[in-house]
């Protein structure tokens, strides 16, 4: 390799190093722009200029969102602000449980004393380590959070403008042969991660308002705020709906009048849920887009959450299906190529 | 009519580029018979790519992923022979080729070069067929173009086995 060539690599490893705090937003408005995409070829077919279909995308995604939060948002605003207050007690009400548990494993196996010692406090001291203690710990938190929710749009509003303009700056570099195999392996990628993002997406908002509402019916405390988290969570496979199973059974048993029969209704509500997610919403949601096979599934989120996190496991599925999808196309290239190759090779003749 | 299809007071947010796109597919003969609704559908997927005079766009037995429209200059559509290549074909602008590969995975059966310096537009298989997916129209179309397009080069092919294509069959 070129010394040119080898410093303007290492040049942009530590511009990409130096710029990672960007990643998040830049990974959050790659997401963005793929579930408004549609909205956007919607308009090109009526010959809109790109800037003005997406600026007015934007007002309408405001608009829409003004009047969600007048309309649902008081309502999870009381409902955090409830849960928030009565997050230590719960915290602690949990540990009793917890040590009451480990007392009693403790008495039949003292070895489990060694490894689950009582008195720990782990939730409160997960809750407490995770609530900002100083003023400047919740300032620097807003801070980001505010970064996130101007840089996010930002960077989907020039993503969604400029994105064919970057492509076709692209395809003229490209080796004139090799734009037609390559652009087209982008092409199936784009399409496999837009129908998943967008799938994921819708999933999501119909399992959160499933939750919602059976959580509501069930008489469950804070429905939206479960729902909502029901819906988020969804986002990440096997993982999520159990977490949210949990985090509702755990509200449940908290408080005071549901019982076991409370448990064994959300129980039953989250099975429900989980089965009509896998048999009738996601067929028509995420559909064909993702063809892993489920122990590369499960795979590829433990190894995502590994790397990454929660962020991690969220990439994980989208990630493993654009890596098999490509290995899959160069493969397929590859043959091709051979057979061209055996075809040119001149005939030999047996005697 | 889709030069300018916004109202007259919006024309300042007609997008010029895409507007040009539709009446330019009109006219391609595999396009021909959809309504302009369809055409505006169809012409968002296609990409767009200068080429210069010599590029190879493919080669015979490439793998054929993509349909090419010419929008400016020539492209030469040649076939190699135990002779050397042969040009089968020059088509100008409105012209397509490589259409073949929108219905099959099979590789392609000639050469296409750039003859002069153009443009070209490019539509690959996996946007037409999610495009396909919801438009059933569409795809019945095209495909009644292609097999119009197929069933005159089988009746004007040459029968004697190895004779290779003729000129304008499809690739």
């Amino acid at each position: 390799m070129r010394p040119a060539r080898l410093l303007g690599w290492a040049g942009l490893a530590a511009l990409l190093w130096l710029a990672r705090g960007l990643l998040l937003p830049l990974f959050l408005a790659v997401a963005l722009a793929y579930l408004l995409s549609p909205a956007v070829v919607w308009a090109d077919t009526h010959a809109i200029r790109r800037s003005v279909a997406v600026g007015a995308l934007f007002a309408l995604i405001v608009t829409v969102l003004a009047i969600a939060g007048f309309l649902l948002g008081p309502g999870l605003l009381a409902e955090g602000a409830a849960l928030l207050e009565r997050l230590p007690g719960l915290a602690r009400q949990i540990d009793q449980g917890l040590d009451r548990v480990v007392h009693e494993l403790a008495e039949s196996a003292p070895a489990v004393r060694r490894l689950l010692p009582e008195g720990g406090g782990w939730v409160q001291r997960f809750v407490l380590d995770r609530t900002p203690a100083e003023p400047a710990d919740l300032f620097e938190r807003a801070g980001h959070l505010f970064l996130l929710v101007i840089l996010v749009p930002f960077f989907a509003f020039f993503l969604l403008r400029d994105m064919h303009r970057l492509m076709a700056l692209a395809m003229d570099r490209l080796p004139p042969q090799h734009v037609e195999t390559s652009v087209a392996v982008w092409r199936e990628i784009n399409g496999v991660i837009g129908r998943y993002i967008r799938g994921v997406v819708l999933d999501g908002l119909v399992v959160g308002a499933l939750a919602a509402a059976g959580l509501w019916a069930a008489r469950v405390p804070y429905p939206l705020l479960l729902g909502a988290f029901a819906g988020l969570a969804n986002v990440v496979p096997f993982v999520g709906p159990l977490l949210s199973a949990t985090a509702a059974g755990l509200v449940v048993v908290l408080t005071p009048g549901q019982g076991l029969a409370g448990v064994g209704r959300v129980a039953l509500l989250f099975l429900a849920i989980k089965v009509m997610d896998d048999t009738v919403i996601q067929p028509f949601t995420i559909g064909r887009s993702v063809h892993l096979h489920p122990a590369l599934l499960l795979g590829s989120v433990v190894a995502g959450n590994h790397a990454l996190g929660v962020l991690g496991m969220i990439v994980a599925v989208p990630a493993a299906t654009v890596l098999q999808e490509t290995v899959r196309l160069v493969l397929e290239h590859r043959r091709a190529l051979a057979r061209r190759d055996l075809r040119h090779q001149p005939q030999r003749v047996v005697i | 009519m889709f030069e300018h299809p916004l109202p007259g007071w919006l024309s300042w947010a007609t997008d010029p580029e895409q507007a040009r796109r539709v009446p330019f597919l009109s006219r391609s003969p595999l396009f021909a018979g959809l309504p302009r609704r369809l055409l505006a559908r169809l012409a968002t997927r296609f990409f767009e790519k200068t080429y210069h005079a010599g590029d190879v766009i493919f080669e015979e037995g490439d793998p054929g992923r993509a349909l090419f429209v010419i929008v400016e200059g020539s492209v030469a559509i040649t076939r190699a022979t135990p002779k050397g290549p042969v040009v089968l074909n020059t088509l100008g602008p409105g012209d397509a080729f490589g259409e073949l590969a929108l219905i099959d995975d099979f590789p392609r059966s000639a050469s296409a070069q750039q003859a002069t310096d153009g443009r070209l537009f490019i539509l690959y298989k996996s946007d037409f067929d999610a495009l396909m997916e919801g438009n059933a129209r569409i795809a019945m179309v095209v495909m009644r173009n292609l097999a119009r397009q197929l069933t005159l080069y089988a009746r004007r092919a040459p029968v004697f086995p190895g004779a290779g294509p003729e000129a304008g069959a499809p690739l």
